[in-house]
């Protein structure tokens, strides 16, 4: 089969000009943190594409690993959160609803967003068609909805393993805002194959723990000094145009105690600015489709105009 | 019985100067001392990369740096590339507009015809349009029937010289990659320099069976891709990388002549909020130093054979 050349999901916009954003309350940046609450499973069924452990099962270190996060990581790196009053939309593996609910319990009490990471961090949508994919977008909105009462609203796709139409799929099922394209720091309409609305929230990967400790191998420092650079320059931006700042975490990395403290710092940092929306996912999505959404899909057209955009190779 | 070809002890290019005749060699500091135009002693040669990296290019004979490192469809890596594209670059040359700064902007023929936008920005700031082959997909290299890889070189001086209006003189290979052929396919296209080789920090010739070529020095241990993404360095190093080189090579010009920093830089790495303050920072302590001046490719190889200086 032919692959695609790009994901068609989205159209060009020039970071210039841009109509300008207004957060609630005059905000120039929408700030969020997005905790990653994952279940690795010991002995996963294989995917055809990707091998899911490093060692050979059971690779114990990096299963431990990953659950301590559920087990030590979580609490701490919650109280943390709360101390700043900064509260969490959750990337979430949703079958931690059955493993653990003790924690989407206090998920709850600290009001945090729950949205939809897969169901496990170890079943893949690479190779699934799309009933499949339909089938497990349906089961992580029904399961988040019997554990918490709430809607599924976001998505990010479990491990980063979208396949070609999962964006569609996503607006289809009634998903209102992705976080799997890294194109842009603002929030942007998608392009998907149905009338529904699907927008783009942006979630920083160059801010996310994972990539910044485990695949870079950056210090707790570096990282600590990354996310206030980071935050200086769309701080900045934003009053031009009011932009998203994320922090994707993990509790297994940033709930241990020699990062602990970068995370409070980080937060104390954001907070003591003006201007800034602690918001949620949804609530940045929700603004976003409901002001802006219209205007941006009409500014993009001109940069586009001319450009073919067929689908496939 | 020798588990080696007969001719492993046989050495043909073994004698004074390189093994192949594409260039001599040259000790730079053999070089007598020259000044640049209008009197200045170091030209800072700022190349932007302006690349697309598909979702469906190939993983052979290698995968660039900034390739698809994921399974397909990696919409992870092909999006936070393009980030350069719609992002990035507009807040670099917001950077560089600042210092008055202009830059090469060593294009891949694809985001030209994709984003008119771009192009139509990089003109208005009379930046010089060089040419980096059609996509990232698409490499130059050793494995590559002639007839193909003359097909890209041609592709890519056409679209952009017909979209730019840019006589379009200058060729970085993608990735740093050539066949054996490459240069003999860029000099057949009208091109006079090209930006491939890491041997030199000073212009040398460059013989081609279509006429010489002026080789200029664009780093790659300075780049930002290597530093920040390669050997994933906090911003910091980088930044002390960046001062070091040019603390030296200042000294350097002012002993011995003209000399020039060249720093190359991906949108998609230097210009990440987190990333682009720094470099902010760097530029303002270039730009106001004296004896300093930004050049672009061609105006470095202009001067060069202006001088036209024997080692």
């Amino acid at each position: 089969m032919a692959m695609w050349r790009e994901p068609f999901s989205y159209d060009y916009a020039p970071y210039q000009d841009r109509p300008k954003i207004e957060w609630p309350n005059g905000a120039r940046i929408a700030f969020w943190v997005a905790p990653n609450i994952e279940f690795y499973e010991l002995a996963p069924p294989k995917s055809p594409t990707r091998t899911v452990w490093y060692r050979p099962e059971p690779d114990i270190i990096n299963y431990s690993m990953r659950d301590y996060g559920n087990r030590v990581g979580f609490h701490r790196m919650a109280d943390v959160m709360a101390r700043h009053g900064v509260r969490g939309s959750v990337s979430l593996n949703v079958a931690i609803c059955e493993h653990f609910p003790d924690i989407i319990e206090r998920c709850c009490e600290l009001e945090w967003e729950l949205f939809s990471h897969g169901v496990y961090n170890t079943r893949y949508l690479y190779n699934l068609s799309e009933d499949e994919q339909r089938e497990v977008i349906r089961d992580c909105r029904d399961t988040i909805k019997r554990a918490s009462g709430q809607n599924l609203d976001g998505w990010l796709s479990p491990a980063i393993s979208n396949g070609e139409t999962t964006q569609d799929l996503l607006a289809e099922e009634g998903i209102k805002y992705t976080l799997d394209l890294f194109h842009d720091d603002q929030p942007m309409p998608v392009k998907v194959r149905s009338s529904n609305r699907l927008v783009s929230v942006p979630y920083m990967m160059e801010c996310n723990d994972v990539p910044v400790l485990n695949f870079k191998n950056k210090s707790p420092q570096t990282y600590l000094q990354i996310i206030k650079a980071h935050f200086d320059q769309l701080y900045e931006e934003g009053a031009e145009s009011g932009t998203v700042m994320c922090v994707p975490l993990h509790p297994y990395l940033i709930g241990q105690p020699h990062r602990l403290a970068i995370l409070d710092e980080a937060l104390r940092y954001v907070t003591s600015h003006d201007g800034v929306w602690l918001a949620t996912g949804r609530e940045i999505a929700a603004w976003y489709e409901q002001n802006y959404y219209d205007r941006f899909a009409e500014w993009m057209k001109p940069f586009n105009a001319g450009v073919v955009q067929e689908r496939g190779a | 019985m020798s588990q080696v070809s007969d001719d492993y002890f046989t050495y043909p290019n073994r004698g004074p100067g390189l093994d192949h005749t594409r260039y001599a060699h040259r000790y730079m500091r053999s070089l007598p001392r020259f000044e640049w135009p209008g009197g200045k002693r170091l030209f800072v040669w700022i190349t932007v990369h302006i690349e697309h990296f598909p979702m469906d290019m190939p993983n052979k004979p290698f995968v660039p740096i900034g390739g698809m490192d994921r399974p397909y469809p990696s919409v992870w890596d092909f999006s936070t590339r393009d980030y350069g594209n719609r992002v990035g670059i507009f807040r670099l040359m917001k950077v560089l507009d600042r210092h008055g700064m202009r830059a090469t902007a060593a294009m891949n023929s694809e985001v030209a015809a994709r984003y008119p936008h771009l192009l139509a920005e990089i003109l208005k700031r009379d930046w010089e349009v060089a040419a980096s082959g059609v996509d990232m997909g698409k490499l130059h290299h050793g494995l590559q029937y002639r007839d193909a890889e003359q097909a890209l070189v041609e592709q890519s001086f056409e679209t952009l010289r017909r979209l730019s209006g840019q006589s379009v003189t200058g060729w970085h290979s993608p990735a740093h990659s050539q066949s054996q052929n490459t240069p003999d396919l860029v000099a057949a296209q009208g091109a006079t320099y090209i930006a491939d080789w890491l041997n030199d920090e000073l212009p040398y010739e460059f013989a081609t069976s279509a006429g010489p070529l002026t080789q200029l020095p664009l780093s790659y241990d300075l780049s930002d891709r290597k530093i920040l993404f390669v050997q994933n360095a906090a911003i910091g190093d980088y930044e002390q990388q960046i001062e070091a080189a040019f603390k030296l090579l200042d000294a350097e010009s002012a002993e011995r002549g003209g000399r020039i920093l060249s720093l190359s830089l991906s949108p998609w790495v230097i210009a990440q909020p987190s990333n682009i303050r720094t470099l902010d920072r760097l530029l303002a302590r270039i730009a106001s130093h004296e004896g300093v001046a930004c050049a672009t490719g061609g105006e470095i190889r202009d001067a060069w054979q202006a001088l036209e200086l024997k080692a």
